[in-house]
């Protein structure tokens, strides 16, 4: 792996990188050009849809987008929308499905890896399989358990009850992939290590805990990242369990651009929330990347 | 410290049985190497001792304690693995220390114990490092520190060296042998390298199929293997072995490949008279032997052609092929024969080793048992 394209000599490197940027710059164009539309159209006074486009910088559309004023324009009175309240919606749905994406997927995929129980080839196969369907297929069932379920549920419990249901009925999507990402990492780590610390005088846990979990991280953190967006990003499951008081940014978006509305919709506000709705993307991302590069390595010879 | 005895015990893995039925004694403070190919269930013994398998059958005792059905936690060993199983997002120290972080030692002890084994090992200027900083030889020793420093009654060693350059394994060899005498712990190490065994260890164990061959101190293994499969396995190049048909005109006389003969007069005479087998399997070993003009004093002789000559240096691996026989010998540098051409292998008197056709067993100790039968 020595002489890999970006270790050649200095003349290669040069000429070699510049075509590999401009390869890239002209792959990643059109979603350059989408995002920074997104994101200029959010501090305009119009839609910058072109580099010609004249205007000026401004806050206004963040403060009407913060304040939720959705059509200042409109002139009609109506309640502004409590989006800091969808902020935190949004916020509790994809941590909670992080959550319960971590503790399913981190404990199944240890016992697919290291332990003989029956079925469990048929079992990771099936896992495949569930990954398979899609969710927009299942909601029909998964809305026929929410209602089986909500006629127990006292009624002043009723919002607490959507959400853990969205939060459990989004994960169960991811959890398949999760377990199937996590167990090639755990199928990385010798059994030694664990061996040396149950000899240590370590339990098993421990041995999860303090040898095991450690070398995994990449995988865990990776299995977040898809988490946390899948819960963000989700708009159906929100959508169809949540109150329609109670919206994340992107049933909110959704709902400023759904047919009725757009032609009222003044879209800088808009743009507004989409670059908001981004930005835990971006920050996740950033955070989690050098643990998803990190390689463990050394101290284990095979 | 502690004598490890196995009674009796088996271990099977779904149908394959690795261990079956071994009654094996460790003696207290004694280095005894397990020596075996790969898959011959030498480690699983090893597990087997530190607790990590379970036997299926028969019990472990740690002197007169039967450890059985303790967890590996619960025996006192230090365990050094074949790839080290260092904790790699650890500091050496914290690697050393972890056994004693996990017994809730006191965090001075802790370190008063780490410092003094560190220094003992001479890795006590790496302590601030990560295993992936290490040299595999550095790595060994951290690994070997945190086995020790919890002050184990039994060592166990899963082929510590494998992974070590030939030099440094030489150098470390000498060092564990040290080590471990200085420390008097109960060891048991498990190799397949046969020089590593017969170098360091005070009583060799061979093993294959998941049965003993042999036990007993390294030159006993080497001048006297038990059966076929030792005299095999053992040595390098490994021991001739051939079959060869027996007269017993006047006395026992094997004949062999080439067409010459030999009479026995030493004491596998006895057991041959005996037992009257009509054929035997005959051994020797490749530096028993000399390439000879002229067949001479009654030692055995087996006429051959020159098939290839390898020289090594400080001597030089002569293969004669007889009949369809391919023996080895081992000559000095100055004897380099021609491809092709005739020549007489002489074996040194008594060393040809002889073993029952059936059993595969040396005859001498078919005759050592009889005579204490009665």
């Amino acid at each position: 792996m020595g002489e890999g394209i970006g270790e050649g000599g200095p003349l290669v490197r040069g000429s070699m990188g510049i075509v590999i940027i401009l390869a890239l710059l002209i792959a990643s164009l059109p979603i350059i050009m989408t995002y920074s539309t997104l994101i200029l159209t959010s501090f305009a006074n119009t839609i910058v849809s072109s580099p010609w486009v004249k205007f000026r910088f401004t806050l206004e559309n963040w403060r009407l987008f913060l304040e939720g004023k959705l059509a200042p324009t409109a002139g009609v009175v109506y309640t502004p929308e409590d989006i800091l309240r969808f902020i935190v919606n949004t916020a509790i749905v994809a941590g909670g499905v992080t959550l319960v994406v971590l503790a399913a997927s981190v404990t199944s995929a240890y016992a697919f890896s290291r332990m003989n129980f029956f079925m469990r080839s048929g079992m990771m196969k099936l896992l495949i399989l569930l990954h398979a369907f899609p969710g927009v297929a299942l909601i029909v069932g998964v809305y026929a358990i929410y209602v089986f379920l909500n006629s127990y549920i006292p009624r002043d419990y009723s919002v607490y009850y959507s959400f853990i249901f969205v939060i459990i009925a989004r994960a169960s999507l991811e959890i398949p992939m999760a377990i199937w990402i996590l167990k090639g990492f755990f199928d990385r780590v010798p059994w030694e290590l664990e061996w040396a610390t149950i000899v240590d005088g370590g339990s098993r846990l421990t041995a999860l805990r303090t040898a095991v979990l450690p070398l995994v991280k990449p995988g865990i953190a990776a299995v977040a990242i898809f988490a946390f967006l899948a819960g963000w990003e989700d708009l159906i499951y929100v959508l169809v369990f949540l109150p329609p008081h109670e919206k994340t940014l992107a049933t909110y978006i959704e709902s400023q651009l759904g047919s009725g509305t757009l032609e009222t919709t003044y879209l800088p506000v808009v743009a507004a929330a989409g670059t908001l709705y981004l930005i835990p993307t971006i920050i996740f991302f950033v955070v989690t990347q050098r643990l998803l590069l990190e390689t463990m390595s050394g101290g284990l010879k095979g | 410290m502690v004598e490890v005895r196995l009674e009796g015990v088996t271990k099977r893995f779904g149908r394959v049985t690795a261990v079956n039925n071994v009654n094996l004694t460790f003696g207290d403070g004694e280095f005894t190497a397990l020596l075996g190919p790969s898959g011959s269930g030498k480690s699983t013994i090893l597990y087997l001792v530190a607790g990590i398998y379970k036997p299926s059958k028969g019990r472990i005792y740690f002197g007169d304690r039967d450890v059985t059905d303790l967890m590996p936690n619960e025996r006192n060993i230090g365990l050094v693995f074949q790839n080290y199983a260092l904790y790699p997002h650890m500091t050496v120290y914290d690697n050393i220390a972890f056994p004693l972080k996990l017994r809730k030692t006191p965090p001075e002890v802790i370190r008063d114990k780490v410092l003094e084994v560190a220094k003992f090992l001479h890795i006590h200027e790496l302590l601030d490092r990560y295993p992936a900083q290490l040299s595999g030889g550095q790595q060994q020793r951290v690994a070997l520190a945190r086995a020790l420093v919890k002050e184990p009654e039994v060592l166990l060693l899963d082929e510590p060296l494998s992974n070590l350059d030939a030099l440094l394994r030489i150098k470390i060899r000498s060092e564990l042998k040290r080590i471990q005498k200085e420390l008097g712990v109960t060891a048991i190490y498990v190799t397949h390298d046969q020089s590593e065994a017969l170098a360091m260890a005070d009583k060799v164990v061979v093993i294959n199929r998941g049965v003993i061959q042999q036990e007993a101190p390294p030159d006993t293994i080497y001048n006297e293997p038990r059966n076929v499969f030792v005299a095999s396995f053992i040595g390098s190049p490994p021991a001739n072995i051939f079959p060869a048909t027996m007269d017993y005109t006047e006395e026992p006389c094997i004949n062999l490949p080439g067409g010459t003969r030999h009479c026995v007069e030493d004491e596998y005479a006895g057991v041959l008279w005996r037992m009257k087998p009509s054929k035997v399997i005959v051994g020797f070993r490749p530096e028993h032997a000399e390439i000879v003009e002229n067949p001479v004093d009654g030692r055995p002789v087996i006429v051959g052609e020159v098939y290839t000559v390898e020289p090594l240096g400080r001597e030089n691996i002569v293969t004669v092929a007889s009949e369809d026989i391919h023996l080895k010998v081992i000559t000095p540098p100055e004897v380099r024969p021609e491809a092709g051409e005739l020549v007489y292998v002489a074996v040194e008197k008594g060393k040809l080793m002889l073993f029952d056709p059936q059993t595969e067993v040396n005859l001498r100790y078919i005759a050592r048992e009889w005579s204490q039968g009665g």
